[in-house]
């Protein structure tokens, strides 16, 4: 089964084209890395998928549905690159908010909160406004968010901006755990080394067209990092 | 499954009003209410056996209380009418300018839950500001003044209706201008109509313009006022209160329509 797909997708701003005839997919269950230089149109690509914005040209399917279709956006949990919370708000009450949001209520929605606050250890932070928290807090919150309600397709922007060490290594576990529980992952991202160790498939993007997509091993020769693959395939 | 579209809606629309109380132009709001308030206790309190006199001939108060009464009334919603506007020409573009409303638009919500839920929120605001202010005033009116309480109930639900409808087009016009040219296009707009519906109240003509505006713009002040009358001599037979009404029901459906045609256009992140 498909968890979303573009289908020659281009995108263009004025007289800029940030997409190319796209064609990328995601299956049920996998993780796919989407890697490419700066401005390569990685996320116009996953804002297309999420709605913000459409396609100049092309079809998106997001579970199957228009992603304009809210339905198609039951289940999916999106954090951004440039993560952005309502700072008047606490972290307790944005991710009641998101809880009801995803469908949960009740005790239910009480569990999960409280066990996403524990998981991304901001328990004890709970009750601040968002807008006090630094950088690398607001980051765990987008995550905390990203993980309620177990979501079945994660669609991640660069999720490791702004973390320290330990949170990229708490990212990459939190990644890892819903991989294992069959979520669908698309993970933008020029951090290749975490890339390589949560992804099954990678896609490169360079100047709006796709030029690689592929397995992880196929992707990568012998004797080749993920690293020496981007170079050689984004320096052609 | 999707959350019931009644559940998506209360949660943003409480988060919006939420948001919207801890804006820190909230204290300002409620010192200006209260000063709208001692203005108008000031105004009435001459009310009773105290005369004037107009063109060397006595006349008692309370025959003029009612246009008093009128003229305060109308200020105070426009105030309120302002006041909505204002509070509606950033509350939706703030989140989509900065980013924050991406996260809760990638849940299963509708883009127009969200728009009208802001919408509810920021008009909590005017609308709890209102009622305080209005009804207190029409309260201080029918106890001095004697002026009767259910034309007051009329004008306020008229000023609701109109602030919904500045408060609609003000959140549309800053999905597409700039925070401070949205704000200027309430004061221009909500003043503009106020004035044009003044004059041809009272008779006055103030050409084709005028009467473009007078015919098709939503009836801010005449609403207000034919509400009120009441308090005061008919001012202009022309006007039917029931064409008034439907004038305002279509202007709050079509503002409504312009908001939500707005921001399903606007592309966020672009």
């Amino acid at each position: 089964m498909i968890a979303l797909e573009l289908i020659g997708v281009s995108k263009c701003y004025g007289s800029r084209d940030a997409l190319r005839g796209v064609d990328l997919s995601l299956a049920a269950g996998s993780a796919l890395g989407l890697l490419g230089p700066n401005g390569a149109g990685k996320t116009s690509a996953l804002r297309i998928l999420l709605g913000f914005t459409k396609a100049s040209a092309g079809t998106v399917r997001l579970q199957g549905l228009s992603p304009r279709d809210p339905a198609s956006r039951v289940g999916v949990a999106y954090l951004p690159e440039r993560l952005q919370l309502p700072g008047r708000m606490t972290v307790l009450s944005f991710l009641k908010l998101h809880a009801t949001l995803a469908g949960l209520n009740g005790s239910e929605l009480e569990r999960d909160v409280e066990s996403v606050l524990e998981q991304a250890g901001l328990s004890a932070r709970a009750s601040e406004r968002l807008g006090s928290l630094s950088k690398g807090l607001t980051q765990r919150v987008g995550f905390a968010q990203a993980f309620l309600a177990r979501p079945k397709i994660l669609i991640m922007d660069e999720p490791t901006s702004g973390l320290d060490p330990i949170g990229v290594r708490d990212a990459r576990d939190w990644i890892l755990a819903a991989r294992r529980r069959g979520c669908s992952i698309l993970v933008s991202s020029h951090l290749l080394s975490e890339v390589e160790r949560t992804c099954d498939q990678v896609a490169i993007i360079d100047e709006g067209s796709l030029v690689a997509n592929d397995a992880l091993d196929e992707l990568v020769e012998p004797g080749e990092t993920l690293e020496d693959a981007f170079v050689r395939l984004v320096a052609k | 499954m999707r959350p019931a579209a009644t559940t998506v809606f209360r949660a943003l629309a409480v988060e919006a009003f939420r948001d919207a109380m801890r804006r820190r132009i909230v204290p300002v709001i409620a010192v200006f209410a209260l000063l709208s308030l001692l203005a108008v206790d000031s105004c009435t309190s001459c009310a009773g056996s105290s005369q004037v006199v107009e063109n060397g001939t006595r006349v008692s108060v309370d025959d003029i209380s009612g246009w008093t009464g009128m003229l305060i009334f109308t200020v105070l919603s426009l105030w309120v009418m302002v006041l909505a506007g204002l509070l509606a020409s950033d509350h939706l573009a703030e989140t989509v300018l900065d980013g924050s409303a991406h996260l809760t638009l990638a849940r299963p919500v509708r883009r127009s839950e969200f728009a009208l839920a802001r919408l509810a929120g920021s008009l909590g605001i005017a609308y709890t500001t209102g009622v305080v202010v209005l009804s207190v005033s029409a309260y201080l009116l029918h106890l001095r003044s004697g002026v009767p309480l259910g034309a007051a109930i009329w004008a306020g639900l008229a000023c609701a209706a109109a602030a919904f409808v500045v408060a609609a087009l003000a959140m549309a016009l800053s999905l597409v201008l700039a925070r401070i040219a949205a704000a200027m296009s309430v004061l221009f707009f909500v003043g503009a109509i106020a004035l044009v519906n003044a004059f041809a109240l009272f008779g006055v003509s103030l050409g084709r313009l005028g009467e473009v505006v007078q015919q098709f713009a939503p009836p801010l002040c005449t609403a207000v006022v034919v509400a009120l009358e009441p308090w005061i001599a008919p001012v202009n037979p022309d006007v039917v209160p029931a064409i008034m009404v439907l004038k305002l029901a279509l202007w709050m459906i079509a503002s409504v329509l312009i908001l939500l045609a707005t921001f399903q256009k606007r592309e966020l992140g672009s």
